[in-house]
């Protein structure tokens, strides 16, 4: 049973008996977990575990690659979103995600936020203004581009980039945010902005995050799933996770004994 | 205790918990020698246990700071973050353990000064005081070997030091009565007595420590029955 149902939380997204297939193969394994709204969430675990499968089910972008299919059930807020008749691009509106690396669109740090923005809202030159400078306001990096919103989003650094990525996101007001490793190609002080700046996002925001970062997972996140060859080994709340984690497998992973 | 893929975090664990070992080795000595001291009213022993304190200090302030180089530099998380906590814990209890003995030992010296020691009856805290040296060998003992029964028998018997102190300080109550010129020398003994049943009560600490290291449970402060309980 999903340890947070024992919390008085609500739960964004309910995962029941999720079962992923990569044309034969069994990526995921019977994943029954609940993702509380408004905290943060990690997954972590080795390599080929699963955990950027899961996270890929939450706003189906799997649907991308034919032989990829999911069974079971990914109920966001009551709706089974694996439901044939689920409009992908409304989905992915109120799911965002942000990748491993920056991928800033070949356009103005202006239209990388305004291009998203329009594919789902018609607004006004003022309010689209306004809109963007909230969304990187949101991401922490309006200060940075507030003077050079018509160069290249290019142009930033990697760790400006990632944010600007999460601005981007953040700008169609998504409901649930999934990071994969967001910070794995970001300096350190890059990844504090960035793990600062999901603390804020949880205000607004339910947020998923992948990272292969366990000392990352212990900073920012409320619950922590381990997971290890497509099964859900563990999940709880992170402190008692990286502090007293119940079974075996997850503590020789956490403190390093994994081999 | 089984492997991390970093042999050289495994070096150091094992090496900062010999470090504990040793100045609980140290201090144990230190234990037995102020009992010994006391017994015997020897200056000399007195002397050794005071001169070993400043050995410990040092001990305390090196394991600290291999502790707190481990944390940086490991990010230790579960059972190796439980562990590196309780040996902070443990050092600070043994250091102040073998302060205990160096008073018992400044204790037996006064004593002697004052002359006429013999007349008290210090021999009765022989029991009360291998009970606690005792105790804090077996605490040692459950350490090195993370035995969470034996920590659990020493929780058990530190009750007993105090039922022996209490026995004790009655005793010295009605020597004072009967004599009031040994009121002052019952009075180092009162402190002897009490040094040394603060040594179990530091020994008990260290039993507790390990349960934590073992189990996860912070069982301070805790009656024995939910103790029990929690390390089933």
């Amino acid at each position: 049973m999903p340890a947070t149902q024992n919390l008085p939380l609500k739960n964004a997204i309910e995962i029941r008996n999720l079962n992923f297939f990569y044309g034969t193969f069994k990526g995921l394994k019977n994943v029954n977990l609940d993702i509380a709204e408004n905290k943060v969430t990690a997954f972590i675990g080795p390599s080929g575990c699963g955990k950027s499968t899961l996270l890929r089910t939450l706003n189906r972008m799997y649907s991308l690659y034919p032989g990829q299919r999911a069974e079971g059930e990914i109920n966001f807020y009551g709706q089974n979103i694996l439901d044939a008749k689920q409009d992908l691009n409304l989905l992915r509106a109120r799911v965002g995600m942000v990748f491993q690396k920056p991928t800033p669109f070949p356009m103005s740090i202006y239209d990388n936020i305004a291009f998203g923005i329009r594919l789902y809202e018609n607004l006004s030159r003022s309010d689209m203004d306004e809109r963007v400078e909230w969304a990187l306001t949101k991401a922490a990096i309006w200060t940075e581009v507030k003077d050079k919103l018509g160069q290249s989003g290019l142009s930033l650094s990697g760790g400006q980039q990632q944010r600007l990525c999460i601005a981007r996101t953040v700008a169609v007001k998504p409901s649930v945010i999934l990071l994969d490793e967001p910070t794995s190609a970001l300096d350190p002080i890059s990844t504090a902005k960035v793990e600062e700046l999901v603390s804020e996002l949880k205000k607004d925001h339910t947020v998923a995050i992948v990272t292969h970062n366990m000392q990352q997972a212990a900073r920012v996140s409320d619950f922590t799933a381990y997971m290890y060859l497509g099964e859900l080994m563990e999940f709880g709340q992170t402190e008692q996770i990286f502090m007293k984690p119940a079974r075996q497998e997850t503590e020789d992973y956490i403190t390093g004994r994994f081999g | 205790m089984d492997k991390h893929i970093s042999s050289q975090f495994d070096a150091d664990l094992t090496n900062v918990s010999s470090r504990v070992l040793e100045l609980g080795g140290l201090v144990e000595s230190q234990t037995r020698h102020a009992v010994y001291a006391l017994a015997q009213f020897s200056a000399e022993v007195a002397d050794q246990v005071i001169a070993s304190e400043k050995q410990v200090n040092t001990m305390e302030v090196e394991i600290d700071a291999e502790l707190a180089s481990i944390i940086a530099r490991r990010q230790p998380t579960a059972r190796d973050l439980r562990l590196l906590m309780a040996i902070s814990k443990i050092t600070g209890n043994l250091e102040r353990a073998g302060d205990e003995a160096e008073r018992i030992a400044r204790m037996v010296k006064q004593i002697l000064d004052q002359g006429s020691p013999r007349n008290l009856p210090s021999s009765e805290l022989r029991i009360a005081s291998d009970l606690a040296s005792g105790l804090l060998r077996k605490s040692l003992d459950a350490f090195a070997r993370l035995d969470v029964n034996t920590a659990l028998v020493i929780l058990k018997e530190d009750d007993l030091i105090d039922a022996e102190f209490n026995g004790f300080v009655r005793k010295l109550v009605t020597y004072m009565m009967e004599d009031p010129r040994t009121i002052s020398a019952s009075l180092d003994l009162l402190f002897v007595a009490k040094a040394i049943e603060r040594i179990g009560d530091h020994a008990k600490n260290i039993a507790e420590f390990v349960i934590y290291v073992v189990k996860g449970a912070d069982v301070r402060h805790t009656a024995l029955s939910d103790i029990e309980q929690a390390v089933k």
